[in-house]
């Protein structure tokens, strides 16, 4: 509409004089130029650089390695959430999420606690190769595994098999050490007595608070342990938590605690709702997952596209992030457990694995695109990752 | 020769639309999205078995496939319509006020007024009154505007020419006098982000008319279903997109656009460029200073950033009609007042502020598992308060806001906490992270009557510049959606 028309709407004139007194007494947003963001920035920054400034050592397969802010300070997060570590190793650049194992309240630094995974990539890197005074790049604070207040109640119930103690450790220090009034029941399984992660602290929290009580259980024992043994079972829960009513359940550890586990809760009849599960890293043998066809086998080699970027070699046991990295295609990556969907491509030709528990979006599913750290090629694929 | 014809800098709906638009008639174009995924606002994310919806609520404009509205006009042009199943809802709204006012609007105009009469009995006639002037008047808009008349005056328009800029509140004054009943009329000003007081009318009939005549629809896979099937046919098109890769840069020489300098340092020749960015983005970050006409700093500082939200996203393990939510858009209103609402917008405390309840089970009982429902329950909340927070007390007041938003949802919807599987917080923060913009402002700059188009133009004086979405127009699905298409008609003129 013309001007001169738009000027007989009734009230333009006095719009139009207030436009012209805002002009003159409103915000320049220039000044914000670079700084808009900033807040943001704090909360969740895209990448931090820390440094290591410690490393415990917690058992004979694990180490805590201690990181510090260089120039900055720390997000804040939730315990249970985890950072992930962007490591080049051999010229492959990578990441792996780690849960921050200590409390949300010691804002000086983040504690990632690695133990040693038979042939692990980054976690041999991590505990062969790094130094106190090394720095590392990670991201910030990410994940929803955590206690949320509005709707976990004040009886938790946390089960926890090996390196998963991890995201729990924060968990279990913020209460203890802030006397936070909320109730924890730990069942943390373990292969071996002599490879407890945390175990003497535990022991001691444990002691020194009511609130947390803490069940650690053995599947092969030495002869001096003298405390629970075998599998975490329906039986031992029910004897030591007396009722589930109004407990809510947290499960974290490998694949194999999750398999066995899960069907002991479900014969409790505890609702879905009440069991929180952290999604934990990829299988360490996805052939054995549900699903995966009986005629490719793990080191089955396939051809694999990137539109715009050549040809490459997949592995069918690897996922396709990890033959991407291989092939010094970075694509973003967070939780590497087909959760965070930051690792998102298209699949153009070719057919994939998808882990079952990979969170894909109903209209991703329909339009082709994948989680690649949870998918693996069952065929030459071509890929577009843009 | 130019890398491309165009390079659109956002694939929020504007931007989806804009490049789909230029790639189907044959110019080459190149998206840049700094997100993972298309859509901007218009998005979902997973938790648990439940997909959430970000942000669509109740698209308008639609119309059904015999009667089509200026939306689904639109979506056909593209050619993506296939790839969609929309779903008409049966009710506009419900309205609770606790204790004084429960009330669910059909969606026919007739048993809309029926309604309304049936609960406010002493003001029958004004009712029917009211929705003779809102139709006479949008029936104005839609011959001058729509139909594109192109001799427009106030003697053959004399409603829009006298009503367009007078606020809302001043109408519903004019008509009624009790202020449930004003209440009941005048909820969707949240999907404008200013009260009744500042809401132009033009802008309100607009909500009403459309939402009556071509009814509320929402879409099978939500809206991340729409931005997928735009992305999908842009790329059938020819059109090229990079995903995780912000634009930092847009290069003029001599007044005119030659290249974007991306993130990544690349830098992409092109004489066109859709800004579906923040105005404050484009204008403040993208383009250097010397490159923009002083007058354009001097238009955006008398317009202030717009609300942005704080979200719940719940998914419960249990049908809506187990908790009483049997509408898919439900107002919960705190007090007739709408100004007193709208003060809450800026405080962070959520303990008297009013929301929306959005579960699209009841439209489409397909939309979360079977035996599940999920809902996102919505409060407009301006970004201010929440970035004079220090980063360690984030995630306690998130909590704490939700509760207190809970707490109230827990009286109309008894057993809603009880049942809730995953829940997720948005807070103006999170939006602000996740578009880019600084405030979170979903629906751009506030939109007060002085900062609608008739006084703001949406083209920026800069060649080759043009600016789609929100922050250069209306806000909601259809007006972005339409000005994306819009940009780029005036783009596809240019390339000629």
């Amino acid at each position: 509409m013309r001007e001169e028309i738009i000027k007989q709407i009734e009230g333009y004139e006095t719009i139009r004089r207030d436009i012209e007194a805002l002009k003159k007494y409103g915000y320049d947003y220039r000044i914000d130029r670079g700084e808009a963001m900033q807040a943001v920035e704090r909360l969740h920054p895209s990448t931090l650089c820390l440094r290591v400034v410690d490393i415990i050592e917690e058992t004979p397969s694990a180490k805590t390695l201690r990181l510090a802010p260089i120039n900055a300070t720390l997000p804040p997060f939730m315990a249970g959430q985890y950072i992930s570590l962007i490591v080049e190793i051999r010229n492959v650049r990578t990441t792996r999420a780690y849960s921050i194992s200590s409390p949300p309240h010691c804002t000086g630094y983040y504690d990632v606690t690695v133990r040693r995974v038979s042939e692990g990539f980054v976690s041999s890197y991590l505990l062969d190769e790094v130094n106190i005074g090394d720095e590392i790049l990670t991201s910030g604070p990410a994940g929803n595994f955590y206690y949320n207040p509005v709707i976990h109640g004040k009886e938790l119930v946390f089960i926890a098999g090996g390196s998963g103690i991890t995201p729990f450790m924060g968990m279990i220090r913020e209460i203890a050490q802030r006397g936070i009034d909320r109730t924890v029941h730990l069942f943390y399984g373990n292969r071996n007595d002599d490879d407890i992660i945390f175990h003497d602290e535990l022991l001691e929290i444990a002691r020194k608070n009511a609130r947390i009580r803490y069940y650690p259980v053995v599947e092969h024992p030495s002869k001096s342990w003298n405390g629970l043994e075998g599998y975490i079972t329906r039986e031992m829960l029910l004897e030591k938590l007396k009722t589930i009513d109004g407990k809510a359940f947290f499960l974290c550890g490998p694949q194999g605690l999750y398999d066995f586990i899960e069907p002991q809760l479900a014969q409790l009849n505890i609702p879905r709702k009440k069991i929180r599960r952290e999604m934990y890293g990829q299988p360490s043998d996805v052939t054995r997952q549900s699903g995966w066809p009986a005629d490719v086998a793990a080191s089955r080699e396939f051809e694999m596209r990137v539109e715009g970027k050549g040809v490459f070699t997949a592995k069918a046991g690897e996922s396709l992030l990890a033959s991407l990295e291989r092939a010094g295609i970075v694509l973003p990556s967070l939780c590497r457990s087909g959760e965070c969907s930051m690792c998102r491509a298209k699949l153009l030709s070719g057919k994939v694995y998808q882990l079952p528990v990979a969170l894909v979006r109903k209209s991703d599913a329909i339009f082709g695109y994948i989680h690649t750290c949870a998918a693996y090629p069952l065929s030459d694929v071509a890929l577009e990752c843009d | 020769m130019a890398d491309f014809d165009v390079v659109v800098i956002g694939a929020g709906n504007a931007g989806l639309m804009g490049a789909l638009t230029c790639a189907k008639k044959g110019a080459k174009v190149l998206l840049l999205e700094r997100h993972n995924i298309p859509g901007g606002c218009a998005t979902s994310f997973c938790r648990g078995r439940f997909e959430f919806e970000i942000s669509l609520h109740q698209l308008s404009g639609m119309g059904s496939a015999e009667r089509p509205g200026p939306l689904r006009s639109v979506l056909n042009s593209t050619g993506v319509l296939d790839r969609l199943e929309f779903i008409e809802m049966k009710d506009l709204y419900r309205v609770t006020y606790p204790g004084k006012l429960d009330i669910a609007l059909p969606t026919e105009k007739n048993a809309v007024v029926a309604k309304l009469q049936e609960t406010f009995p002493k003001e029958k006639d004004a009712i029917a009154k009211f929705f003779d002037f809102v139709y006479a008047f949008f029936a104005e808009v839609i011959g001058a505007f729509y139909l594109a008349d192109p001799d427009i005056s106030p003697q053959k328009y004399p409603l829009y020419f006298k009503y367009a800029l007078v606020d809302t509140q001043t109408i519903l004054d004019e008509y009624f006098k009790d202020p449930l009943l004003k209440l009941a009329l005048s909820v969707y000003w949240t999907y404008m982000g200013v009260p009744p007081r500042h809401l132009p009318f033009s802008d309100m009939a607009a909500l009403l008319f459309s939402y009556i005549e071509f009814k509320p629809y929402h879409l099978k896979g939500g809206s991340q279903m729409l931005s997928n099937a735009l992305l999908e046919s842009f790329r059938s098109a020819g059109g090229k997109v990079r995903f995780n890769c912000p634009a930092e840069r847009i290069i003029i020489q001599n007044g005119a656009v030659v290249a974007v300098k991306t993130a990544l340092g690349e830098e992409i020749s092109t004489r066109c460029v859709l800004s579906n960015a923040s105005a404050i983005t484009t204008f403040v970050e993208l383009l250097h200073e010397n490159d923009v006409p002083a007058h354009m700093y001097e238009q955006m500082r008398a317009r202030t950033v717009g609300t942005s939200f704080f979200t719940i996203y719940l998914g419960m393990d249990c049908e809506p009609g187990r908790l009483g939510i049997n509408e898919t858009t439900n107002f919960i209103s705190t007090t007739e007042d709408a100004d007193a609402d709208y003060a809450q917008s800026k405080r962070l405390s959520c303990e008297k502020s009013s929301f929306l309840l959005s579960c699209y089970n009841v439209a489409d009982s397909s939309f979360s598992p079977p035996g599940t429902s999920q809902a996102a329950l919505v409060t407009m909340k301006y970004a201010e308060p929440w970035l004079r927070l220090s980063p360690s007390q984030y995630y306690d007041e998130k909590f704490r806001c939700a509760e207190q938003l809970l707490r109230r949802a827990e009286k109309v919807f008894p057993g809603i906490t009880s049942s809730i599987e995953e829940m997720d917080i948005a807070t103006p923060l999170t939006h602000m992270r996740y578009l880019g913009h600084p405030g979170g402002g979903a629906y751009g700059f506030d939109q007060y009557a002085k900062d609608s188009t008739l006084f703001v133009p949406p083209t920026p004086p800069i060649e080759g510049l043009y600016c789609a979405g929100s922050w250069y127009g209306s806000a909601g699905y259809q007006p972005t959606l339409t000005s994306g298409a819009s940009a780029a008609r005036a783009i596809l003129k240019k390339l000629r």
